[in-house]
């Protein structure tokens, strides 16, 4: 049980340090951030196998009681990641600017995972639907990311806390979707996790090296299959998009989150007109 | 810690100089980034984070005594590199001067490169002792002279004027690197020179700034499958067609340049297995190489990882010859210094001229020197207090539990604010010098 809280420490610290070292001078110190997502990882994975061994649920599990009957494997991430989620959160409050990167972060990854292409494609659509109900004031710095990374399993949930949240209660009412996004990052890892644990051991796994990179690459292919979820309903931004990957190609992995915010500003704002 | 008397065969270590402000407020800017000797051990050359260049040259108070006490005194200083601004990516790039490297003297001038995170200089520093006056159409100040009041002519001469020491930038080495240059490296045959970021090692001729080769590439088609990056790079002292670099990973590659244009594949690859039992959540942290120096014979390289140094002879491969704990323990303590970012730091090591003795820096202003031949170790300080005119440094010990002895220092009352990231070995004689945070100590043998 130790180990679980000392892996949710860590996880939370190494979140920290992740959005930090965006906004440090000099840009993004590529071997720090490698290092931080190989913790991470590591601190993930005893995370979830001290769930997978049945550690308590907390009261955050009811919340997302509906979701139980998709999937087991959705099931386990649920609670561990709402409480992650929540501490984050907490830790944030004042700081709203903070979440939509790491719900980025946490998007990029789910983007990665083919396994997971499917569910954005169907949530974001839904998403796209939710933000049409949006008030404008929605429309900040913060909400676009924040309403593209709705949830993907509870599309009920996540339609019927954004008609009741009002301006002032986006950040509680974005709780129940951070969720989801977090567990969908649990979700994706420990498919591929449970792939290649022959490999893994002691030493990085590439598997799990791949998704600890997502957090921290935004590159090429990451806006391609935002491109192509964008693409599926707003064709007409597709080619204001292509330009963009391009941009980035030589992207020195540095991550561009202020420029994928930049990004996705327009598109929001084309998703809240449509 | 075990601390058995002075250094190898009975060296004793005391006090020669310290160089920087005194007072506690340390002025980002001022914070020493990087300590080199040049090859004669004549000149010290520093760089700080604000982007300067600070070169000290040791004065020979008296030639003909062997053992004579000499200082360094402050011989040039400029302003290396400012910070830039990458427009394309809105990032700012930092001035702050990662290493420098003296090149072999050529001719009565100095040359060193240094280089920040994405450019390499190379800098000319060279002393101007006679000016010449007389001229007959310009005044002294320089202005120019009417014609029409010259009425005699006189041959210029050079007069000595006091001396003068110029810093001028000769090249600009620039757009090699995507990413953060970590590393330079001049070669053996003095005519070109390595760079190295995290995912490539360039290499560079000294006469042309347009080009540059690309020799190592590790940087994957698809940036989600990065699981390790390049570290640290250098030349071999006497083979100009081997390199190494080393990688986050723990594991260090030697290159052959003959062997291929792009030198991703290695001619040997250095790793020692993990040790199950020590498995931690920041195993692959302290397993990552921050450091790796060829010794002056150009057999063994050294390896620094966050809690060791590791000797390598290039012959084996499976496994380092020797292996010292700078500072062991820090491994229990490793989530702390994680949580400070102190698990981040990269120390440097460096050999003694004979490279019977390696040294490498800790916290606390602590530093460790490594006799090999002797198999002994010992653990310095570089303080304020210990600052008395030829005062031999005390041995510290450091208690890692239990009850602690008199004169011990326990782990928890370090302070990791206080580290001794750089250090660096006069190429000839036992002179070290030793970088706090913003001051710079000289240590020398002591004279009897």
């Amino acid at each position: 049980m130790e180990y679980k809280v000392e892996a949710h420490r860590i996880m939370s610290i190494s979140l920290g340090k992740i959005y930090n070292s965006r906004v440090q001078r000099g840009g993004i110190k590529l071997h720090k951030n490698l290092l931080v997502s190989l913790v991470l990882r590591s601190a993930r994975q005893v995370y979830l196998s001290d769930y997978y061994s049945g550690a308590c649920l907390n009261a955050q599990s009811e919340r997302e009681g509906n979701e139980w009957d998709i999937t087991d494997s959705e099931r386990e991430k649920f609670p561990p990641s709402a409480t992650e989620c929540d501490r984050v959160e907490s830790t944030e409050e004042t700081q709203p600017n903070e979440q939509p990167e790491k719900e980025r972060e946490y998007r990029e990854n789910d983007d990665e995972v083919k396994s997971d292409q499917v569910d954005c494609t169907s949530t974001l659509q839904e998403q796209n639907q939710n933000s049409s109900l949006d008030s404008v004031a929605k429309v900040s710095s913060e909400t676009p990311p924040e309403s593209i990374t709705e949830p993907k399993e509870s599309p009920s949930d996540s339609a019927v806390a954004e008609r009741d949240s009002t301006p002032e209660a986006n950040g509680e009412s974005h709780q129940p979707p951070k969720t989801h996004v977090c567990s969908n990052r649990k979700r994706s890892a420990e498919e591929s996790e449970s792939g290649d644990s022959p490999q893994k051991r002691t030493k990085v796994a590439s598997s799990n090296a791949k998704e600890d990179e997502e957090a921290e690459e935004m590159d090429t292919s990451n806006v391609s299959n935002l491109i192509t979820i964008f693409g599926s309903s707003f064709s007409g931004l597709l080619s204001k998009e292509s330009a963009k990957p391009e941009a980035e190609a030589e992207d020195s992995g540095q991550i561009c989150c202020d420029q994928m915010l930049k990004n996705l500003n327009p598109w929001s704002t084309a998703i809240v007109a449509f | 810690m075990a601390g058995a008397g002075g250094g190898g065969n009975d060296v004793q270590w005391c006090f020669s100089q310290v160089k920087g402000a005194i007072d506690d407020d340390v002025a980002e800017a001022d914070i020493i980034s990087t300590v080199e000797f040049n090859h004669s051990g004549e000149l010290l050359a520093t760089g700080d984070k604000g982007g300067r260049v600070v070169i000290f040259q040791q004065e020979i108070e008296n030639k003909s005594q062997q053992q004579c006490r000499s200082e360094y005194n402050v011989y040039s200083t400029f302003q290396s590199h400012e910070p830039e601004f990458d427009y394309l990516k809105s990032l700012e790039i930092e001035e702050k001067i990662n290493k420098i490297r003296w090149l072999p003297q050529k001719n009565a001038a100095q040359f060193l490169l240094s280089t920040n995170d994405k450019t390499i200089k190379l800098w000319k520093i060279s002393e101007r002792d006679k000016r010449p006056e007389g001229y007959n159409l310009k005044e002294e100040d320089g202005r120019y002279r009417d014609a029409a009041t010259i009425t005699t002519l006189q041959v210029p001469v050079f007069r000595p004027m006091d001396l003068m020491v110029e810093a001028s930038p000769r090249r600009v080495f620039a757009n090699g690197h995507t990413y953060h240059i970590n590393s330079i490296s001049v070669n053996s045959d003095n005519e070109t020179y390595l760079s190295a970021d995290d995912l490539r090692i360039n290499m560079w001729h000294l006469e042309i700034t347009d080009r540059s080769f690309n020799i190592v590439d590790i940087k994957p088609a698809n940036m989600e499958e990065l699981t390790e990056v390049i570290t640290a790079a250098e030349f071999h002292p006497h083979q100009c067609n081997t390199f190494v670099y080393s990688s986050s990973k723990g594991t260090i590659r030697l290159c052959d340049m003959r062997a291929s244009a792009l030198c991703d594949k290695h001619s040997k690859l250095f790793e020692e297995p993990e040790d199950p039992s020590n498995r931690s959540f920041f195993s692959e942290i302290i397993s990552s190489i921050s450091d790796v120096k060829f010794s002056h014979n150009g057999r063994y390289m050294m390896t620094r990882d966050y809690l060791s140094v590791k000797i390598w002879d290039l012959n084996m491969e499976n496994r380092p010859v020797e292996t010292y704990q700078v500072h062991e323990y820090l491994r229990s303590k490793l989530c702390s210094l994680y949580e400070n970012d102190c698990i981040f730091d990269k120390f440097e090591c460096c050999w003694n001229g004979n490279d019977s003795v390696v040294m490498t820096g800790s916290y606390n202003n602590f530093f460790r020197m490594l006799d090999r031949s002797q198999r002994r170790d010992v653990t310095l300080e570089a303080s304020r207090e210990s600052c008395k005119p030829r005062q031999v440094l005390k041995p510290r010990r450091v208690c890692a539990g239990g009850k602690r002895k008199k004169d011990e220092i326990s782990v928890d009352s370090l302070d990791f604010n206080k580290k001794i990231l750089h250090t660096a070995w006069h190429p000839q004689e036992n002179i070290i010098a030793v970088a706090t945070t913003n001051n710079l100590y000289i240590f020398q043998e002591k004279v009897n």
